[in-house]
């Protein structure tokens, strides 16, 4: 996810600049050109879009799947629903591994914010096995109440990194679910953990992957 | 009394390579390529003299078989572009 700022970097017009001058010779700048170009790069850099929404995407949808398959399973008297646990995020860790391999391949650079941006989701990995892992020992409704909040803080504070305000939005739907939760049964908790995926991964997600298509074709 | 304007960084293509390290942790040589527009020869002189000026780090790698290049700015390089933006604000002023 974080590796995927070169590919819209790539295609950013903060050559403009150096198109206009192309044959300048060395120390024939002005200062005011000098403080353009600088001015120029900076801002360009700064507002480049540094995520092309795919982990949001691929692991809201996943989990849905799953914590609606188990709903439904559940719904039905049909006791295997749980099995859906255990074998699609695996799959999902897999799949993700391969494209952020993959997209960190393709990048011929590398930022600050992929940095930042790598610390945070590696810690919100780390939580959320820790909260899978030992959750589970204050029920069902502790574990899935601090997903929430531990999906509403990741997107929350990526919003703000990347300054895109559906993920805040959507991190403060994940916030007030993770509270409303706290009233529903336990098998209700999917429906509930189903709603903070949607509005905190999966919609900010597509419009996130859509302005990152946008800004690759504006160029 | 103005001051003089580091000759390393006064210049079009330098100050865009600096420009471009200062907002990233560290680049390839194709991306200050195509983000300068530059030639591969023009760039590569360029670069090499900001190595030299001890601004910015050059490391050689080896990625599925093809020669990699990773530019990164110094301590040196951070300070000396503050002090050209800090100068270039005098002739601004004026």
């Amino acid at each position: 996810m974080t590796n995927s700022e070169a590919d819209a970097g790539r295609h950013f017009t903060i050559t403009k600049e150096f198109k206009k001058n192309k044959n300048m010779e060395d120390n024939n700048l002005q200062p005011e050109e000098s403080l353009r170009l600088i001015n120029g790069i900076i801002n360009s850099a700064k507002n480049k879009l540094a995520d092309d929404g795919f982990q949001f995407i691929f692991w809201g949808w996943l989990v849905i799947v799953c914590a609606m398959t188990h709903y439904i399973s559940l719904k039905l008297n049909f006791e295997m629903g749980y099995m859906v646990w255990i074998i699609l995020p695996p799959l999902g860790v897999i799949v993700s591994t391969i494209y952020g391999y993959k997209q960190g391949k393709k990048s011929n650079v590398k930022t600050y914010m992929d940095t930042y941006l790598g610390f945070l989701w590696g810690g919100f990995i780390i939580a959320t096995i820790i909260t899978l892992a030992f959750g589970f020992a204050h029920g069902i409704k502790a574990t899935y109440f601090f997903l929430m909040i531990l999906y509403g803080v990741a997107t929350f504070i990526t919003g703000g990194m990347l300054n895109f305000k559906p993920l805040i939005i959507g991190s403060l739907f994940s916030f007030a679910l993770a509270g409303i939760s706290v009233f529903l049964g336990n098998v209700d908790q999917f429906l509930c953990i189903s709603a903070a995926l949607l509005c905190s991964y999966v919609i900010p997600g597509h419009l996130l992957q859509s302005k990152f298509k946008q800004q690759a074709k504006n160029v | 009394m103005f001051k003089e304007l580091d000759p390393i960084l006064h210049s079009q293509l330098r100050l865009g390579v600096i420009s471009l390290l200062i907002s990233v942790k560290e680049a390839e040589f194709t991306y200050l390529k195509e983000e300068t527009n530059s030639t591969a020869g023009n760039l590569s002189v360029q670069i090499q003299k900001l190595k030299e000026a001890g601004y910015i780090e050059i490391e050689k790698k080896f990625r599925d078989n093809y020669p990699h290049t990773i530019c990164k700015i110094t301590s040196a390089g951070i300070k000396a572009f503050e002090e050209y933006v800090k100068n270039i604000k005098q002739y601004l002023v004026k």
